[in-house]
């Protein structure tokens, strides 16, 4: 059936809004191939159409317009699918920061891992040219802040924390400690630290 | 404006790139050709002509029946989904609420959006109205955790699934906040599905 | 918005406390605190007010409203009433929260005023949600929101909304929108992560 192939590559994309198949090329290059054969196609009927006599022999335009149709439909699943990728590795950005467990990173193509790469130095690159002493970095104080300091509890052997202070820390699997929230709500995010409420 | 900025958020629209409308428009209508589609025979699995003749009458994903139907030359002449005839319609008429719009659909909604274009008495757009102003009582306690049976959920089409995910969290974080005087930050939803995941490939 | 953020807002309200210690003016970035005598009672940003009270430095003045006969009273109207009645303050449950969470010891009946408040709050919630699902069935187009604080109305996104949208996408096609063939001259990555998901 017309299209077949690129519906099931836009399926790989449903209900899976969080997380990042890996890129699949082969699929890509066929649908890309079944473009321009049908685009082939059209053109050679479209030729003969041409030079057709009207009333004379079968006319080929229904067939044209049908193929023309699916054309469409492929080129629009192969830019979906495209797209939809690049809105979740941006999202991937925000919430694993500049540099993405290698499980993941085996998943993106080679146009794609450029694209985080670039659009990971641009971002840096803003959050440092904006407010004060450096920079603001967008990526901390989600929720309004209620307090300087929180308890945490490391959940993996991360190994030395330098603070601003110059003071280290050493960031072992389930040791706590008190630190201060800018500095560590990072980790939170990325999971190497648990926040304890009270 | 902070509050417009929620609505128009989470109100789903379909657009070129929208996964959702990729996959509704994948669904099929039954259609009758108008006219021979030479050499595209190979579409009716039942014969084994070269050309498509006029006269058969085929089931095709919406996507293409859109394009064939319209114009000035229409191909096609199109039938609505069996969801979306009088017998059904009446279904719905009658409690909207008891049934299963799952199963009547997948994307009961989004479908019927489309298929409503060449319903010129307009009882589709009608009947998807009266079914969604009908059923949103029930969207609304499921969100909220009201008369819990999550069953319901299961009853829901894509749709409303995502109005009612979408509603549920926000009643969640409310009704946490409530309950709770101190909420942890937590780790980002990315990170913590990638763990969960990992765990699993590992057992 | 999420209920932090509203509260972040409501921790704008000046409330009055007895600091047990002095100081002169402080200047803040949203305006000036103090003078404070040991003592004396003087006017606070909430926030500001939680903070002292957590370090044990000041008692809260509960705010005029906040006692068993008003509250009582304000239910019973609340009850009686088919409309919404004005709240004693706009960010009533908010600042009942905070100020109930860190300092009951300061506000007499603490246990009667929070059960007062929650009983309010849900005959209200009650209410909205009789209100928006005749506003949904009979197909209204509008609500008057008059009475509820930005806490309530906000309880109702982004579902109500939402579903307000989608009943207006259902009624109306869009005209000459044609997904199959209509390709965006500009293409933008939205900012949003939930625009384009169903």
């Amino acid at each position: 059936m017309l299209g077949e192939k690129a519906y099931s590559l836009v399926k790989e994309l449903e209900d899976r809004q969080c997380e990042i198949l890996p890129y699949n090329t082969d699929l890509v290059t066929e649908i890309a191939t079944e473009i321009v054969h049908l685009y082939d196609q059209n053109h050679q009927d479209v030729r003969l159409e041409d030079s057709r006599t009207p009333g004379t022999s079968t006319n080929l335009m229904p067939t044209v317009r049908m193929r023309h149709a699916a054309i469409q439909r492929n080129q629009r699943c192969l830019l979906a699918y495209h797209y939809n990728r690049l809105r979740l590795l941006r999202q991937m950005r925000w919430e694993f920061g500049s540099i993405l467990p290698t499980e993941l990173k085996e998943n993106l193509s080679a146009a794609e891992n450029g694209w985080f790469n670039k659009y990971s130095t641009i971002l840096g690159k803003y959050m440092r040219s904006i407010g004060e002493n450096g920079g603001l970095n967008l990526a901390v104080d989600l929720k309004p802040p209620k307090a300087l300091f929180i308890e945490v509890r490391c959940l993996v052997d991360y190994g030395k924390l330098e603070l601003n202070d110059g003071t280290n820390v050493l960031l072992k699997k389930n040791s706590q400690h008190f630190l201060p929230r800018s500095e560590c709500e990072e980790l939170i995010r990325r999971g190497i630290l648990q926040h304890i409420a009270n | 404006m902070i509050k417009l900025k929620i609505v128009l958020e989470h109100s789903y629209y379909p657009n070129y790139f929208a996964i959702e409308d990729i996959i509704a428009t994948q669904e099929k209508a039954p259609c009758k050709f108008l006219v021979n589609i030479p050499k595209l025979g190979k579409l009716n699995a039942a014969s084994e002509e070269d050309d498509l003749k006029a006269g058969t009458s085929l089931e095709l994903p919406v996507w293409l029946v859109q394009q064939l139907a319209s114009g000035r030359q229409p191909l096609v002449t199109i039938d609505l989904p069996k969801s979306y005839k009088p017998a059904y319609r009446e279904i719905l008429k009658a409690d909207a609420t008891a049934v299963d719009l799952h199963k009547f659909g997948l994307y009961f909604y989004e479908l019927g959006c489309h298929i409503a274009q060449f319903d010129n008495q307009g009882d589709v757009r009608e009947i998807l109205v009266h079914t969604f102003t009908t059923r949103f009582k029930q969207l609304m306690d499921l969100a909220d955790n009201i008369g819990l049976d999550p069953s319901a959920i299961d009853k829901l089409d894509m749709l409303e699934r995502k109005l009612f995910k979408d509603g549920n969290l926000a009643r969640n974080l409310l009704n946490n906040w409530l309950n709770n005087s101190i909420i942890p930050m937590g780790a980002a939803t990315m990170v913590v599905n990638h763990r969960k995941r990992k765990r699993i490939n590992v057992e | 918005m999420n209920p932090d953020d509203i509260e972040f807002i409501a921790e704008n309200e000046l409330v009055q406390v007895i600091s047990n210690f002095n100081s002169p003016v402080i200047a803040l970035i949203k305006g000036n605190v103090g003078p404070f005598r040991a003592g004396l009672t003087t006017h606070v940003p909430l926030w500001l007010a939680v903070n002292l009270r957590q370090r044990r430095q000041c008692k809260i003045v509960p705010p005029s409203w906040m006692n068993v006969d008003d509250l009582e009273e304000c239910k019973t109207r609340e009850k009686n009433l088919r409309i919404f009645t004005k709240m004693p303050s706009d960010h009533y449950i908010e600042v009942a929260k905070l100020l109930l969470d860190c300092s009951s010891d300061d506000i007499p009946q603490a246990d009667e005023i929070r059960t007062i408040i929650k009983d309010i709050w849900d005959i209200r919630m009650a209410k909205i949600r009789n209100s928006v699902n005749s506003l949904i069935k009979n197909s209204s187009s509008f609500a008057a929101l008059d009475n509820l604080t930005m806490f309530e109305i906000n309880s109702m996104m982004p579902l109500v909304p939402a579903c307000l949208s989608q009943i207006m996408r259902l009624k109306k096609p869009p005209r000459g929108l044609n997904t199959q063939s209509q390709f965006p001259s500009s293409i933008l990555i939205n900012t949003t992560n939930t625009t384009n998901s169903l």
